[in-house]
């Protein structure tokens, strides 16, 4: 009995962590099969100590992107390329932007270009005060990018991350100014 | 008759240690000819290649392991158990890049894989065409592949040699 509420009171305070957790959801499994390219990069907390063995702490540039590999728990990335535009509704990422909300997430990015169609977003995951992880949303008419990065991450090293483990390039205009979150084009 | 005896036994030990690191190899190789109801093709020389590599190790490669399975007919299902059997052949195996693309009207799956191997990391490369299939393994030291990234030039001028 007892160890029915250690259990029971374990998984009630483990339930809002759980929920903060972003989940990918089965609508992006069905935009796999109208894609023409679908590119996943999985990797957990010891896949990224093991891949940061080939990164070189005498260049400077790596040993920037080892030191921010260090307090991560993990980077996912799902990439879907199409054919044609159109191919993905808003509705299918509609999920996806549920679970990016406050109090838990917030938007400190979002760059809208009217004339491309394309869109970026960066979210940020608090816990306790601090930044426990990471979303990045790109919809572009014939491409969807989303990554997700678990651990301990200043938004400003997300650019020393661009580049590396399947994460897009971030782009130094992209980033707010004047404390304005959102821009468009 | 003392010293061939103990140099005999010595190579014996060296083969069997040798046999038994590529055994996961051979394994997953066995798995996938299972799926794919074929046996790879057969790579004359391979060995000498081996034996080059071990040797000058490039770029901190320190062994390579290569599969070729031609005149296929692989489709979706297949490519599917054959990512599932990979998951089964060995716990430490972990996919960390899947691409899988249907540009130019054929499917293709390029799946790696990433485990550590005491101070040496192993990549298994798979990539899966309708009508071939490859697996390529290499065991590599990501030292001294990091020395040979930031200085090529200077790995060059050794002719080759990146220990």
């Amino acid at each position: 009995m007892t160890a029915l509420k250690i259990a029971l009171i374990t998984g009630i305070a483990l339930a809002p962590l759980g929920a903060q957790e972003l989940k990918l959801p089965a609508s992006l499994d069905r935009l796999a099969a109208k894609a023409s390219e679908v590119v996943d990069v999985t990797m957990d907390a010891n896949l990224l100590q093991l891949a940061s063995r080939f990164l070189s702490d005498k260049n400077k540039d790596d040993a920037q992107v080892k030191k921010v590999v260090g307090g991560l728990k993990g980077i996912y990335v799902k990439s879907f390329e199409f054919e044609k535009a159109g191919e993905y509704q808003e509705s299918d990422i509609e999920p996806l932007r549920t679970q990016l909300h406050a109090p838990a997430w917030s938007r400190i990015v979002g760059v809208r270009s009217r004339k491309s169609g394309d869109n970026s977003e960066v979210y940020v995951k608090t816990e306790g005060g601090k930044i426990g992880g990471l979303a990045i949303l790109v919809t572009e008419p014939k491409e969807l990018t989303i990554v997700s990065i678990e651990g301990s991450i200043d938004p400003d090293q997300l650019k020393e991350l661009g580049g590396h483990f399947g994460i897009p390039k971030i782009e130094q205009d992209s980033q707010p100014k004047n404390g304005k979150s959102g821009k468009d084009e | 008759m003392k010293a061939a005896l103990v140099v005999a036994a010595g190579w014996m030990l060296s083969c069997a240690v040798v046999q038994g690191g590529e055994r996961g190899f051979d394994d997953i190789v066995r798995a996938i000819s299972d799926q794919l109801h074929t046996r790879p093709i057969h790579i004359p020389f391979f060995g000498l290649v081996n034996l080059a590599t071990f040797a000058v190790q490039p770029a901190g490669v320190k062994h390579i392991d290569l599969a070729v399975f031609e005149n296929l007919d692989v489709d979706e299902h297949t490519a599917r158990g054959i990512a599932e059997t990979m998951r089964d052949t060995d716990a430490g195996w972990k996919p960390f890049v899947q691409v899988r693309s249907w540009k130019h009207g054929d499917e293709q799956t390029v799946i790696v894989y990433m485990a550590a191997d005491r101070s040496d990391c192993k990549l298994l490369v798979m990539t899966l065409e309708p009508h071939e299939a490859t697996v390529v393994e290499v065991r590599l030291n990501p030292e001294a592949l990091q020395a040979w990234l930031n200085h090529p030039e200077e790995t060059a001028s050794k002719g080759g040699f990146s220990r």
